[in-house]
């Protein structure tokens, strides 16, 4: 098992290596960056702008390097935990990130939980009440979540939120919270500012798995060791939950790998409309703008999160799976 | 040889002998599917006597597996008639198993301790998830003892009994890592793990080779020997049959067709189904180049009911206008208390 | 007899069975597919939007992106009935000073007629032929501001009835084309990596693997944003087309690599084998037929996800671009409670949105139960 993981590890860090630098070519793929813009924008403020000037700018950033030399830079700078300065603001990338990463990080494994905690029960009921009616309106369910796209649910929440109660719009803090220490109450505020966005998240993810749960449940029911766990006398709840489900559980362990990744960019749309500060819109500026080295970042971080993610489901499944664990 | 139809000549005898475990008494079974009606029983009647053997046998879609089931109230159709009659060791009243609930706590109480199941398919009837020895503490667990301890104990030594060797590390190994006649010693050591009164086993050794095969019949007469359990053998396999089995139950679409000792059965069978099933068998010393028989024709659609005798489409000897008109009653056959048959020919 | 609780299907199964054998296989799955009401629903409900879509340009009444400033928000237009049948008012503009927004109260003092088959702008149908003839169209005078808004009209005074008919030409058909590009992408890859395995098979599957080290929709930006800007709307169209293409191959090719492997080990490929039978005449008799309705299935059930994508990459200002429409860029006047309290009708392209994506996912719902007709 050790070897095992032993090996993944070593392999993600070579991929991890490949990942960032086709990452990184991606990105700087477009022509110009967005010191043009910069440079533009001096030029209309104060008039011109000396060459010498615009060449110390541009030796600054490393524009005229070739792409080999710049990645170079980015990824050595990044091993020692110096992710560059942005060039949108002059601000250390690194601070950008781990600020909103933080909180995607913290939505997206609140909207994972919600999500399992959700998709498994409903999907073992509609599995063990199948052709029953609130097993198609569960169904009926499922492929409206799966299909609504986020953004509209969002908004519907926020509109519906707003004339029932006074749903706090945009941001994650009331701005008498903003800079508070935190207590219940700014907890409190939080959770009201960020529970559509939670909510959003986690639907689609939720309709999709309770699918899979239910399909492959009733596959699962069909198996002889049920009949024997019956056989047994066992009361049915104990043959459902313990011998049923954990057989059918795989498929929503090993999505966990590309959920939580998918949960933290997925809220792109939503952080936009919920005016959230999450990695999403960062990101989003960050290629609008063609800030090469905070979206080279954010897109390698993005992928170790899927590697890692990967990596712990398929230890989770060999946790669950005994004939995993043994091959 | 017990006396099979105790007390009376006729159907419907209520009291259940005192030598008799199990009594089914005139058990029909439907299946409700969007495509129609499947009836499946059709009137089953038959006794399973004190620490005997009694085969059932037939082919395919007779209804066999489905009694058995029944008998578990396991099976997914539904009991429209008829009772079974159940009695457990040293008890002298009987329980009639279909007046119960279906997963109720008085059902759950008989399954696995009273009444025990083994499947035909080794390799999928134990939870992947679980170890050997976890899943035979489960039912001890269940039904004989609270301490955890204690039911280990027992697990070990019922998988020593069957046979295992090294039963402790075979207790802690998961099912994948057991071969298929492995699994089935497993199995059986699970169905006895409760001292049963009654172990149902459901075509046990169709799915192994034969040596494995020869080696788990054994076990289990050894073992039927020693508890004392009284064993529902259900088979399409007539040598299995003939190791096995005290008494045999043919079977044909939903209806015992003939019931007798096994001797009776392998040396003077009364119906034409019987017949041609015992001459299928391909058997050593046969003369080479002889061509083996078949049954012709084959069971008929499920969701139609064939008037008059189920068998008379396939049957070499059907009377016209009578076989195809009228159900033959179940009859003694002349000159036997043991050997019954429902066919025209011996009325 | 085998297992007691498998019994029930397959006595089910045994009367499904009565046809197969005897009836082509393609008739087996049209007539599975049409026992399931929902995909057949769906079936139709996609039908009709094709067809709006196809006859986008002779349907809407005017072009998806002429500006008015004299309409800029109106709500959709009251149909009223005149004297030569349906017809409209006309609408006078004045402006809420106090909530700062357009109010519209119409003139009913003149009805101007809605006539059908009329002459308007003109359009090229099918990219093709030039043509004038509109679905309908308003009778007034130009100076009456009366023009028929069916589903109102967005910030700068444009039909969104024309313009959302306008953007189904790109959303509809953008991931439907990227879906089947992946899929033939896929297919080869996979059959080839699956059958001739060694060296190929190896690199295939490290490309694979590095593909799907990226999170899809990171990757799908950063490949968006490295496209050219200033391309015809047409090219932009196509690259975007590949993009979706290019990162969805992967999953379709494990799996078809999956099959091939499986059937390849198959006894009767082993016969063609052993038969002589070359490369080329062993993949497509033996190998492709038998993974088609699963290569199918996923193509089918991958065109909501392709659809949705484009949408959310144009809404992001990363797909197709203003002044081209799309559902996506029509969403984005869709973003604040603010304007879909005050203008609802903003929401229409984001209802059939969900309308498209739900029956996208019901019909290959359908399809999947129904290319395994003998299961």
């Amino acid at each position: 098992m050790l070897n095992f993981i032993a090996r993944r590890l070593v392999n993600m860090f070579f991929l991890l290596i490949v990942v960032s630098f086709v990452g990184f070519w991606i990105i700087q793929l477009p022509p110009g960056s967005i010191l043009d813009v910069q440079i533009q924008r001096l030029r209309m403020q104060g008039g011109n702008l000396p060459e010498s000037m615009i060449q110390a700018l541009r030796d600054r950033y490393g524009v005229d390097d070739p792409f080999y030399v710049q990645y170079w830079k980015w990824i050595s700078r990044s091993l020692q935990g110096d992710f560059g300065t942005s060039f949108e603001t002059d601000q250390k990338v690194a601070e950008r990130i781990y600020n909103r990463l933080g909180i995607s990080f913290g939505l997206s494994l609140t909207a994972l939980l919600f999500t399992w905690l959700v998709a498994i029960p409903i999907g073992v009921y509609s599995a063990t009440h199948r052709y029953t009616w609130p097993d198609y309106l569960i169904t009926f369910v499922q492929f409206l979540g799966l299909s609504i796209p986020g953004f509209l649910l969002a908004l519907i929440l926020l509109i519906m939120a707003s004339r029932l109660w006074d749903q706090p719009i945009g941001g994650l803090f009331s701005p008498q919270y903003a800079d508070a220490p935190w207590s219940l109450a700014k907890l409190w505020d939080f959770i009201r500012h960020v529970w559509i966005a939670i909510v959003v998240l986690a639907i689609g993810a939720t309709a999709g798995l309770t699918r899979v749960m239910r399909a492959n449940l009733l596959d699962v029911l069909n198996m002889q060791y049920i009949q024997t766990a019956r056989a047994k006398g066992l009361k049915e709840s104990t043959v459902i939950w313990k011998h049923a489900v954990r057989n059918a559980i795989h498929p929503l362990v090993m999505s966990l790998g590309t959920l939580l990744p998918a949960l933290v960019v997925g809220e792109t749309l939503i952080a936009i409309i919920l005016s959230l500060p999450t990695i999403g819109p960062l990101y989003l500026d960050a290629l609008r703008s063609q800030d090469m080295y905070l979206a080279g970042t954010i897109l390698v971080m993005l992928s170790a999160l899927l590697l890692v993610g990967n990596l712990i489901a398929d230890l989770l499944l060999a946790w669950v799976d005994p004939r995993v664990r043994l091959e | 040889m017990t006396n099979v139809a105790t007390g009376t000549e006729t159907a419907g005898i209520q009291i259940i002998s005192e030598d008799d475990v199990v009594r089914v008494e005139d058990l029909r079974l439907s299946f409700y599917t969007n495509l129609g009606v499947v009836r499946a029983l059709n009137g089953v009647s038959f006794n399973i006597p004190r620490g005997k053997v009694l085969g059932v046998v037939g082919e395919s879609g007779c209804g066999k597996s489905q009694t058995g089931l029944s008998i578990m109230q396991l099976t997914p159709g539904r009991i429209e008639g008829g009772r079974i009659l159940f009695r457990e060791f040293n008890t002298s009243e009987a329980i009639d198993i279909t007046k119960l609930e279906k997963n109720g706590p008085e059902m759950r109480k008989i399954r696995g301790n009273h009444i025990s199941m083994i499947f035909q398919e080794p390799m999928t009837s134990l939870n992947p998830c679980y170890t050997v020895g976890n899943q035979i503490e489960e039912a001890i667990l269940l039904h004989q003892t609270q301490d955890k301890a204690e039911a280990r104990r027992r697990a070990v030594d019922i998988l020593r009994k069957v046979g295992m060797p090294n039963p402790e590390r075979i207790a802690d190994s998961y099912p994948h890592q057991l071969s298929g006649g492995m699994r089935q010693r497993a199995m059986i050591a699970m169905a006895l793990s409760c001292n049963p009164t009654l172990l149902i086993a459901d075509e046990p050794t169709t799915a192994l080779d034969v040596t494995t095969e020869a080696q788990i019949l054994d076990l289990m007469r050894d073992l039927q020997h020693e508890i004392g359990t009284s064993i529902m053998f259900i088979t399409h396999n007539m040598g299995v049959v003939a190791q096995m089995c005290d008494e045999v139950a043919v079977m044909y679409l939903g209806r015992i067709i003939e019931r007798a000792a096994v001797d009776d059965i392998f040396y003077d069978p009364k119906h034409p189904y019987t017949i041609s099933l015992l001459r299928s068998i391909p058997r050593l010393g046969i003369a080479r180049g002889q061509k083996l028989e078949s049954i012709k024709g084959t069971v008929p659609d499920p969701y139609s009911t064939v008037p008059g005798c189920p068998f008379h489409p396939r049957c070499p000897a059907a009377i016209p206008g009578l076989c195809d008109t009228v159900m033959p009653d179940e009859i003694f056959v002349a000159g036997s208390r043991t050997h019954t048959v429902r066919c025209h020919l011996y009325t | 007899m085998a297992t007691a609780a498998g019994e029930l299907p397959k006595v089910a199964r045994g009367k499904k069975q009565e046809d197969v054998g005897q009836i082509p296989q393609w008739k087996l799955m049209v007539r599975r597919f049409s026992q399931s009401k929902l995909s057949v629903g769906a079936l139709v409900v996609l039908a009709i939007m094709y067809t709006f879509m196809i006859f986008s340009d002779f349907i809407a009444p005017y072009p998806h992106d002429v500006l008015d400033s004299n309409n800029s928000f109106a709500p959709p237009t009251q149909i009223v009935w005149g004297p030569d049948g349906p017809g409209i008012y006309g609408l006078k503009q004045e402006l809420d000073m106090e909530r700062f927004q357009w109010i519209y109260t119409p003139d009913t003092s003149v009805i101007y007629p809605i006539r059908f088959f009329v002459q308007g702008h003109e359009y090229y149908f099918l990219g093709l032929f030039p043509s004038r003839l509109h679905l309908f169209g308003v009778d007034a005078p130009p100076d009456s501001n009366a023009r028929v808004f069916l589903w109102g009209a967005d910030k700068e005074g444009r039909d969104l009835f024309s313009r959302v008919l306008k953007g189904s030409q790109v959303s509809l058909t953008l991931g439907f084309f990227g879906v089947f590009l992946f899929v033939v992408i896929g297919s080869i890859v996979g059959t080839a990596s699956g059958y001739f395995g060694g060296a190929l098979d190896n690199l295939i599957q490290r490309l694979i693997e590095l593909i799907r080290s990226f999170p899809d929709l990171p990757l799908y930006m950063a490949l968006a944003a490295a496209l050219p800007l200033n391309v015809p709307i047409t090219v932009r169209y196509f690259l975007i087309t590949v993009i979706i293409a290019v990162i969805g191959w992967t999953g379709l090719a494990r799996e078809v690599r999956g099959k091939v492997l499986a059937f390849r080990s198959a006894d009767y490929t082993a016969a063609a084998i052993a038969a002589g039978a070359s490369h080329w005449h062993i993949i497509t008799h033996h190998l492709l037929p038998n993974a088609m309705s699963h290569i199918v299935v996923v193509g089918m059930l991958a065109i909501p996800g392709a659809i949705g994508l484009e949408t959310a990459l144009s809404f992001l200002g990363l797909g197709i671009l203003p002044p081209a429409v799309s559902w996506g860029i029509l969403l984005r006047d869709a973003q604040t409670v603010q304007a879909v309290v005050t203008y609802p009708w903003l929401l229409i392209p984001v209802l059939l949105l969900l309308v498209t994506v739900l029956s996208f996912n019901l019909l290959g719902d359908g399809v999947r139960d129904a290319v395994d007709p003998y299961a």
